[in-house]
């Protein structure tokens, strides 16, 4: 009683379409359909050619959530020695500070010990001993600036360029250039610790670009995307009858409505869903990874349990087609007992990041997967209550490693207080340019009409770190 | 750098000619069509500036949209109204056939979920059906038109526009009290056919206008949808913010103009000028909240507040020993807020408020706005010890005196000033707050108006009634543009594709009219009809472009690949609220219930509950009212509406997206919320059908699509409740947990009850219950 159809897809049993679906290749052949049906313009998914080769297929974005401070882990400022306990010279200024008048206490030494690591002799600080092995594969960038004063907007702006929300995020925009690698997978995905993350959803919001681009937070029990289970009233035969019951009635609906690719695309929709629902728990299932591997990641310490986890997942992921991945830890907004909690949050990320690095290295993958470390701001050279330090946009660390990155190298400084960018300042917007065109895209011709203005990540700025290029 | 706060510097920082070749550039790689913009008119006001006398070219003085509204001859038609002639004479250029009229079915489905965003009932198809007069179709719009329905679905378009949310956004994203009284305010003015002119001076100057009216000054809620951060250390900052969202927003939904662009610098493209969109500005540069906009009469007023002293007295103890808890926090969180500000900014806070120039009485207002949010409660909750303890008590003991209390006044929000002195407005360089230039008055577009605005003093001197003179001009039936942008949308809604089909940019970056002469006809009808919003439904709707059939043709296709001149009606995939009140209604759970507090229906399983709160009540029926009444919380719209391209509410949306994904299958298909939905409709089908599986399929398709199924659907129906009760059956015999109706049929077996469900399950996800043709 079917009824033959114009559509290659329909003309295939469901389950055939699955079995081929199996590795890459499905996605390679949708994208191809795709573009042989015009269906591209309603596939918002599809892949796209970049603008230029990528060095990095995909990012890994260790997100210090809170504020690092670059003076007691990346960038050592002996001057604070000289200073100790006075206040900034007048010179300094008194910059507006998050909270009212902090620029007016006296200067915070470091606590910590500092050496020189690996061929490239890198400074690190003791809180970072596991980090401080994989220098030479580090572009630590002592210069970066950005423009908010609080958490909400700084976050924000670390991962949309505006303080303000409403843009998309990165990772949204790095979909949007280049689609999806594996359709079984969400392409840009947010893994959490247990600390809430300011602002929330907007930090991986799709912005005016079209919801498909929109991040997907991994929740970190049970199935990790909403909706992904099959709920337990329903058997897995039950549900693959309905689904075939679905794809039979779309398609006589659609032999009604030729040539409607929405129609088809919806069709299609259903079988990625259910894809997914094979593929993303194998994606997270980490018991499918060795002991040695998990200890690596420090899997088997307490306190770097769950950032491990998160950071072998974010392997995982990335190894699977992903393309983002945000991993967010921490907590560090240190404005009192910087001690305390630097110690206790580079305690958490400092194994579960070096097994990171290591891991990838050891499978081939460092040379193609970017990773980031920073937080949305760094800390001031002045205290907070005695022990503490304020937020700090106006000089700050960040750094990156693997694909396309020049590690073992510094770039850029602040003064000598470590207050602000002095040799080549770059601003988020710059950051933001060089991780696209490590992605493969220019920030200059990633655009998206929206209100009468072509809109692009770095709004109207950004100027590519070239130090940072392999 | 010093002093300058950091948050101030913009981004906006290339020079203009860059930008100008940049986008170009950008245009050029995308394909885009610069025929309009690369012209003299690209390098807009740096040549234009060199013309003798004007700012702009002679390109965006003669731009279509800036022209007056003229009324075209309808041209002769061989059917239907004016509509029809000027799609027809289109069409008939390009060779093409109007397209036949679509079956009654189809196009009762399609008025229903237009104007109600909900499928007709049963009987609704059935009585028109039965009617076979000429005039059954006015007769379904009318009825239609006149029900509650109407305008709950029509407000949703509106609130998109007004980047409607019930919260302050940022981090902390608190509730902001009483913001649904703007949404059942539409709501209502939709239901009255409110004339759009009266609408757009409520939504602008409603409080200097209309002072007694308490839904006028609601209106004003419009320009108090911003994002607003409570947590702002620099107030100027913060209110310049404020201020440059409502220019941006006032000038793409009334004027159809992307104002936003000139806040850097003059407008790249269309003849707006930096000066323009500061001159906008002005006439919000005095406006204040208003949150308290009483709904009571008088003498309710009265009664109430003799019931509040009797609470008063007989609390007066227990309030007095709680504050003497409080009393030291709250003052020491005012002084905190007070010392995190600039200096110049603590200065005139420590001034009494007769000394404090207007401006800082603006800025004080916001500081005291922000002092809401560290309320009693939360001082509450940083007590320790003792001090926590006797205050619970003490809270305890309160309690027992609610009898006593009256309920919480009914007010409203929206929109007020504080006298008729307004602080003075700056352009300002790269629109840094910190960085005035020259001084302007209110005053519209240059291009149409260069003077400065006339106004005086409104409300006996309390307003300056500076939004009264735009008001006015922004409802003129002189001005080219509100009219023209307003019957845009009502077709971009219609149809799905504005005769614009960028329905708030009408500049030169936009598209053109597809239908120019239609645009001005219909925006000229409009205003010769009161600008009546129900007169243009009607016009529209029964027009025989709009009755034509969504069905395709290869002919017209291929003269016309995008549908642009309508030669077929546009299917159109339902909203997600649409889909979700289309479940709820076929599953006979709908909740008719209009207006009031918005409600929490639960999210998925899984979903982390928002900041700022989710409280879901404990009744079912309360969770199923319709969409426009689900909370619109800004940083986590509700997953199901956000998944279905419901927009972000930090800006205004013109235009929704639709996209189609699989974390939008995953939700139709696994969660609990459509299953349940299922359920019901399952449960309806069995009601009406009993256990005959062929009445059975009958009511379903009857019931989700408003249609019997053809002899295939049977067939493909039958064989699949066969099967799948049997693949059940295992699952039923080993006592697993199934999803059945709440009641069936004695003579069914639970995996039959259940295949019923999956059956009904299925046609909620299908494309035609999703898909309005």
């Amino acid at each position: 009683m079917r009824k033959k159809t114009s559509d290659p897809l329909a003309a295939r049993t469901r389950r055939a379409f699955l079995a081929q679906a199996g590795g890459g290749l499905g996605a390679l052949a949708l994208a191809a359909l795709h573009a042989d049906t015009g269906l591209a313009a309603s596939d918002a998914l599809a892949q796209k050619r970049p603008h230029h080769e990528p060095t990095a297929k995909s990012v890994i974005w260790c997100f210090m959530e809170g504020g690092p401070s670059h003076m007691d882990t990346f960038d050592p400022k002996p001057a604070l020695e000289k200073y100790a306990g006075q206040p900034m010279p007048e010179s300094y200024g008194r910059p507006l500070t998050a909270m009212p008048g902090t620029a007016h206490n006296t200067l915070m030494p470091s606590q910590r010990k500092w050496a020189r690591h690996g061929d490239s002799g890198l400074w690190v600080s003791d809180w970072y001993p596991h980090v401080a092995r994989h220098v030479d594969d580090l572009a630590v960038i002592r210069s970066c600036t950005a423009d908010g004063l609080n958490h909400v907007g700084s976050v924000c702006q670390m991962n949309t360029g505006s303080i303000l929300a409403g843009r998309p995020s990165m990772g949204a925009w790095v979909t949007y250039g280049l689609g999806s690698a594996n359709r079984n997978l969400p392409t840009y995905v947010i893994l959490n610790d247990e600390v809430r993350i300011n602002g929330d959803s907007k930090n991986w919001s799709a912005g005016f670009l079209p919801a498909a681009y929109q991040g997907t937070l991994f929740k970190q029990e049970g199935a990790p995307i909403l909706n992904l289970e099959t709920p337990g009233g329903v058997g897995p035969g039950q549900q693959r009858g309905k689904l075939d019951l679905l794809a039979a009635l779309n398609r006589h609906h659609a032999d009604k409505h030729p040539q409607e690719t929405e129609l088809d695309a919806r069709l299609q929709s259903y079988e990625l869903a259910y894809r997914m629902q094979a593929h993303a728990p194998e994606a997270v299932d980490i018991t499918q990874e060795s002991e040695a591997t998990k200890k690596l990641y420090g899997m088997d310490e307490e306190r770097t349990a769950l950032y491990g986890r998160n950071l072998l997942l974010a392997r995982r992921l990335v190894e699977r087609g992903v393309r983002f991945v945000q991993a967010y830890c921490g907590g560090w907004d240190a404005h009192r007992k910087i001690e305390e909690n630097h110690t206790k949050w580079c305690g958490v990320s400092d194994k579960p990041i070096a097994g990171l690095l290591a891991d990838l290295k050891s499978r081939g993958m460092l040379d193609e997967t970017l990773v980031i470390w920073g937080g949305e701001f760094g800390r001031t050279p002045f205290n907070e209550q005695g022990d503490g330090r304020d937020h700090n946009p106006w000089g700050f660390t960040i750094w990156m490693a693997g694909g396309g990155v020049k590690g073992g190298q510094t770039i850029g400084t602040t003064d000598e207080l470590g207050l602000r960018a002095e040799q080549s300042p770059y601003h988020v917007h710059d950051i933001h340019a060089t991780i696209l065109h490590l992605a493969g895209l220019n920030h200059l011709d990633l655009t998206y009409f929206h209100n009468g203005r072509s809109e692009r990540a770095t709004i109207n700025g950004g100027k590519l770190i070239n130090e940072v290029l392999a | 750098m010093g002093n300058v706060d950091s948050m101030s510097v913009r981004d906006c920082s290339e020079p203009a000619l860059v930008e100008v070749q940049l986008m170009c550039k950008r245009f050029g790689s995308l394909g885009f069509c610069l025929v309009i913009a690369a012209g003299p008119t690209g390098l807009s006001a740096a040549t234009a500036k060199a013309r003798a006398d004007s700012p702009f070219t002679e390109h965006q003085e003669s731009h279509w949209a800036f022209q007056p509204v003229t009324t075209p001859a309808v041209p002769d038609a061989p059917r239907g109204n004016a509509i029809d002639a000027f799609v027809a004479e289109r069409l008939g250029e390009r060779g093409i056939a109007p397209g036949p009229r679509a079956d009654k079915v189809t196009l009762i489905r399609r008025a229903t979920f237009d104007l109600h965003g909900l499928p007709p009932t049963p009987e609704e198809v059935r009585a028109f059906l039965a009617d076979e007069s000429p005039s059954a179709f006015a007769r379904a719009v009318d009825r239609l038109l006149s029900s509650p329905r109407y305008g709950e679905r029509w407000a949703r378009h509106w609130l998109d526009l007004a980047r409607y949310a019930e919260s302050e956004g940022f981090k902390s994203d608190e509730t902001r009290p009483n913001a649904w009284r703007y949404r059942d305010y539409v709501i209502d003015s939709l239901n009255a056919d409110k004339p759009y002119d009266r609408f757009v001076l409520e939504q602008i100057a409603g409080d200097e206008l209309w002072p007694g009216s308490a839904a006028a000054r609601i209106g004003t809620g419009f320009n108090r949808h911003y994002a607003d951060e409570s947590n702002a250390a620099i107030l100027v900052q913060r209110r310049q913010e404020i201020l440059l969202d409502i220019t941006d927003t006032v000038g793409a939904v009334f004027l159809g103009l992307t104002y936003g662009c000139a806040k850097c610098h003059d407008h790249k493209f269309d003849p707006i000028l930096q000066a323009d969109y500061y001159r906008l500005q002005a006439f919000f540069t005095n406006v204040a909240t208003d949150d308290e906009i009483h709904l009571m009469s008088p003498e309710q007023r009265e009664e109430r507040r003799r019931r509040q002293a009797e609470w008063e007295l007989a609390t007066r103890d227990i309030r007095a020993q709680m504050d003497a808890l409080l009393d030291e926090k709250r003052a020491e969180a005012y002084q905190t807020q007070v010392n995190r500000r600039s200096p110049e900014t603590q200065e005139a806070f420590g001034k009494p408020e007769s000394e404090r120039t207007m401006y800082e009485r603006l800025l004080f207002q916001q500081h005291m706005w922000q002092m809401r949010y560290h309320n009693d409660a939360k001082l509450a909750n940083a007590l320790v010890d003792e001090a926590k303890e006797r205050f619970r008590a003490l809270e305890a003991q309160l309690a027992e005196f609610d009898h006593l209390k009256p309920e919480e006044l009914p007010v409203g929000i929206g929109i007020r000033e504080m006298g008729a002195e307004a602080p003075k407005t700056h352009i300002l360089s790269l629109a840094n707050y910190a960085a005035p230039l020259n001084e302007v008055e209110p005053g519209f577009l240059t291009l149409l108006d260069p003077e400065p605005a006339t106004y005086s003093p409104a409300l006996g001197g309390r307003s300056s009634g500076r939004r009264t003179a735009l008001a006015k001009w922004l409802a003129n039936p002189v001005n080219p543009l509100p009219a023209r942008v307003m019957v845009n949308r009502l077709w971009h809604y219609h149809f799905g594709q504005g005769i614009v089909r960028t329905p708030s940019d009408f500049g030169l970056m936009g598209e053109r009219p597809t239908h120019p002469q239609l645009l001005d006809w219909l925006a000229s009808e409009f205003m010769r009809h009161g600008w009546s919003l129900k007169h243009l439904h009607r016009l529209i709707m029964l027009s025989e472009t709009y009755r034509q059939t969504s069905s395709f043709r290869e002919d017209a296709a291929e003269a016309d690949p995008f549908n642009r001149l309508l030669w077929r009606f546009p299917p159109q995939r339902l909203e997600g609220e649409v889909i979700r009140d289309s479940m709820l209604s076929v599953a006979g759970r709908l909740n008719n219930q209009v207006g009031g507090p918005s409600v929490y229906p639960a999210l998925p399983e899984g979903a982390a509950e928002p900041r700022g709160g989710w409280d879901v009540p404990e009744q079912q029926h309360e969770q199923d009212r319709r969409s426009v009444y689900v909370f619109v919380r800004r940083n986590s719209r509700y997953p199901m509406l956000e998944s279905f391209d419901m927009p972000d509410t930090h800006e205004s949306c013109a235009r929704r997206a639709t996209t189609t994904t699989a974390p939008q299958a995953l939700a139709l298909l696994n969660s609990e919320h459509t299953l349940g939905w299922a359920r019901g409709l399952a449960r309806r089908v069995l009601e009406e059908a009993g256990a005959d599986r062929n009445r059975q399929i009958q009511a379903g398709f009857q019931l989700a699509y408003s249609r019997a199924p053809d002899a295939w659907e049977k067939d493909t129906a039958l064989t699949f409740l066969d099967t799948q009760s049997k693949i059940i059956a295992g699952r039923a015999a080993a006592g697993e947990a199934l999803y059945v109706p709440d009641t069936f049929p004695e003579a069914m077996s639970l995996e039959e009850a259940a295949a019923v469900v999956d059956f009904c399950h299925m046609l909620l996800n299908s494309n035609e219950f999703v898909y309005m043709n």
